[in-house]
């Protein structure tokens, strides 16, 4: 069942860390009257260690929610915090620093650099970070072994199948040990075997105690999720932990798609 | 340093992966640095030629001429004395003398009568260090001497154009008519490029023009070398010496002026050039400029993407700048090449000596690279600019 007053609650418990916080999220496009309220006041935490889905239709705020997640834009009114800093005092480049110290993301198009090899995609997540050469060869090798792809660190993307290339878009995320996956539908261009793969590589992370946020539409990805928020017109409408669910989470999203509680 | 290391070899791999556009946007400085280099080479080769002469002749060569003061109303001749004259000019190095004597026919003598020249063939005699004061040399044979004097040899040393239009061979045993006497030819001169008249003049011992044309040993021209570096000196105190008072009478020209004139690089010719050169510059200028903001449209997945990574607005700024910066000194390098290559090549076509102008090669290479790294700031602010969340196309 929708849980409305759950906007900013903290499913996962007190006991793991905090590691962003939204307070009252507002990001509004234009001004008024035709202004557009993509966030209307949204709250969340996310804690080390979440495996957390967010659902809900199109314009329903996942994506705006996502950017300011991952510090590429900032809200219009609101607090969001990465651990104990207030993203909204920093500069582009001390945001940038936090971005790429503390989140990895995984888009549904991969969005890997086609020129570069596999070893090169990875890698550029360790650029500028004064690390030598063989130091970022190493780590970037280690991340494509976590996910699988070792041997095929030479591959340019085109050589890849679309798994490969999101394996190798999931190392590249996970090579600067962030604090957080923002994922963006990772398995909405993948086959059904495939995208078990990516999820399954998803859940080692949740090991590592990393928090992994996915956008997705696919309510079967969303049920293997340990929590799961749901949005609508800018609003979290539900937040909940796969074991207090009750509701089936179809039944979730087309509630939160038509606006009203299915009967 | 690791930072500047790593964002070079960001932007060398950002051209090299678009070899095609790479080639296009360079196209811009390499023609523009090859247009600068070949058109003001070329202008300089084309006057090359003519600077080597004056090279070899030198330039100290002054010519004191009577101007009929001295003899009025007989053929103009010089004091008698003016060689000795002139020598009391502290810094004239050589003098020799020729005498022009005028109103004689030349005819080859032997079988060649229907060769004779439409122009009068000057006769004259001269002092026998005449070529070691012009730098001048014998085809062959050989010239004028103490026993030609001394005997009254009817010898005759004939100018190269003179022996070419006679048909003379080297070597061969010729006569020359002037006036109806005949002269054994015992030398050919070569070319006398600072007194071309010769080229086509008799010339004939002092005493055997004594005898034969009753001629005055008064000489008509002086050929004065000066020391170095006192040309003009020279010049303006030769009349004065040889008139032993005003100026009047005496003629002075230096003959390298006019060669030095001729082999003088056009300056308005050059600057139109050269402005020219860096108008196809600046046209390529725009070419990078727009290539590179199309480049910046196509690349705004990875820009996004590496934004995306924590790459910061400045970084990406500086990825552009730099591949404009590759841009503009491979463009420059190659724009040089390809000028100097034309330079050669048009030279070798036309017969110039090809002329390279080591400093331009840098202000045009230069003018290249500060073209391109100036029309690569506006893609790389467009870069730096772009928002990821626009490009990355979340949800």
């Amino acid at each position: 069942m929708a849980s409305t007053g759950l906007q900013h609650s903290n499913p996962a418990g007190s006991r793991k860390a905090q590691l962003f916080q939204l307070r009252d999220v507002y990001r509004i496009y234009g001004e008024e009257p035709v202004a557009v309220h993509a966030l209307d006041g949204v709250s969340l935490d996310i804690h080390a260690g979440d495996f957390m889905a967010i659902i809900g239709p199109s314009g329903s705020g996942k994506s705006t929610l996502l950017g300011l997640l991952g510090c590429l834009d900032l809200p219009s009114k609101g607090s969001i915090k990465v651990g104990p800093t207030e993203i909204t005092d920093l500069d582009d480049g001390e945001r940038s620093k936090l971005r790429g110290n503390s989140i990895g993301f995984v888009f549904q198009q991969f969005h890997l650099i086609p020129h570069l090899t596999a070893l090169g995609n990875v890698a550029t997540a360790l650029l500028y970070r004064d690390l030598t050469k063989s130091e970022i060869h190493q780590r970037a090798l280690e991340a494509l072994s976590m996910v699988g792809l070792a041997e095929r660190h030479d591959h340019r993307p085109v050589q890849m199948s679309g798994g490969e290339q999101q394996r190798v878009a999931i190392a590249r995320a996970i090579v600067t040990e962030p604090l957080m996956i923002l994922a963006d539908e990772p398995t909405g261009a993948l086959d059904t075997k495939t995208a078990k793969i990516v999820l399954d590589i998803f859940k080692n992370l949740q090991d590592e105690n990393r928090a992994v946020v996915l956008v997705t539409h696919d309510l079967e990805i969303a049920e293997q999720m340990d929590r799961v928020v749901s949005m609508r017109d800018g609003k979290i409408i539900a937040d909940d932990l796969r074991s207090e669910r009750t509701d089936a989470l179809e039944d979730r999203f087309w509630e939160s798609a038509s606006g009203s509680k299915l009967e | 340093m690791n930072w500047f290391r790593e964002i070079l070899s960001v932007a060398i791999s950002g051209l090299t992966a678009r070899k095609i556009r790479t080639l296009l946007i360079m196209l811009g400085p390499v023609l523009g640095a090859a247009g600068i280099v070949a058109a003001v080479g070329l202008n300089e080769s084309a006057k090359g030629d003519v600077r080597q002469t004056l090279e070899r002749l030198g330039t100290n060569l002054i010519v004191a001429s009577a101007d009929g003061t001295f003899s009025g109303g007989e053929a103009p001749t010089l004091p008698e004395d003016a060689v000795d004259r002139a020598k009391n000019v502290s810094t004239v190095d050589r003098v020799a003398g020729i005498t022009e004597i005028g109103s004689l026919t030349v005819l080859p003598s032997q079988g060649g009568r229907d060769f004779f020249r439409t122009i009068p063939v000057p006769v004259l005699t001269s002092d026998q260090n005449l070529l070691e004061v012009l730098d001048a040399r014998m085809l062959h044979g050989r010239f004028i001497n103490g026993a030609d004097e001394r005997n009254q040899f009817r010898s005759a040393v004939i100018g190269h154009d003179l022996a070419s239009d006679y048909q003379y061979l080297p070597g061969e045993i010729r006569t020359i008519d002037v006036n109806g006497e005949t002269y054994g030819v015992v030398g050919v001169i070569e070319n006398v490029d600072l007194v071309p008249k010769l080229d086509t003049a008799v010339i004939i011992p002092k005493s055997s023009a004594e005898e034969d044309f009753d001629v005055e040993q008064k000489p008509t021209t002086l050929y004065v070398r000066a020391t170095e570096g006192n040309v003009d000196s020279t010049a303006d105190a030769l009349p004065i010496a040889i008139n032993l008072g005003g100026n009047e009478g005496v003629t002075v020209a230096v003959p390298s002026d006019l060669l030095e004139a001729q082999g003088a690089v056009d300056t308005t010719l050059r600057n139109i050039l050269f402005l020219m050169g860096g108008l196809a510059l600046l046209v390529g200028g725009v070419g990078i400029a727009n290539v590179m903001s199309i480049s910046v449209i196509q690349r705004s997945g990875e820009i996004g993407i590496r934004r995306a990574l924590g790459h910061t607005k400045m970084t990406i700024a500086m990825q552009f700048v730099l591949e404009a910066l590759f841009v503009g000194v491979l463009g420059g390098i190659a724009g040089v090449l390809a000028g100097v290559g034309v330079i050669y090549l048009v030279s070798s076509i036309l017969g110039w000596i090809a002329t390279l102008n080591i400093p331009l090669f840098l202000v045009a290479g230069g003018m290249a690279l500060i073209v391109s790294v100036i029309a690569g700031l506006y893609p790389a602010w467009k870069a730096a600019r772009l928002e990821p969340l626009e490009t990355l196309r979340l949800g």
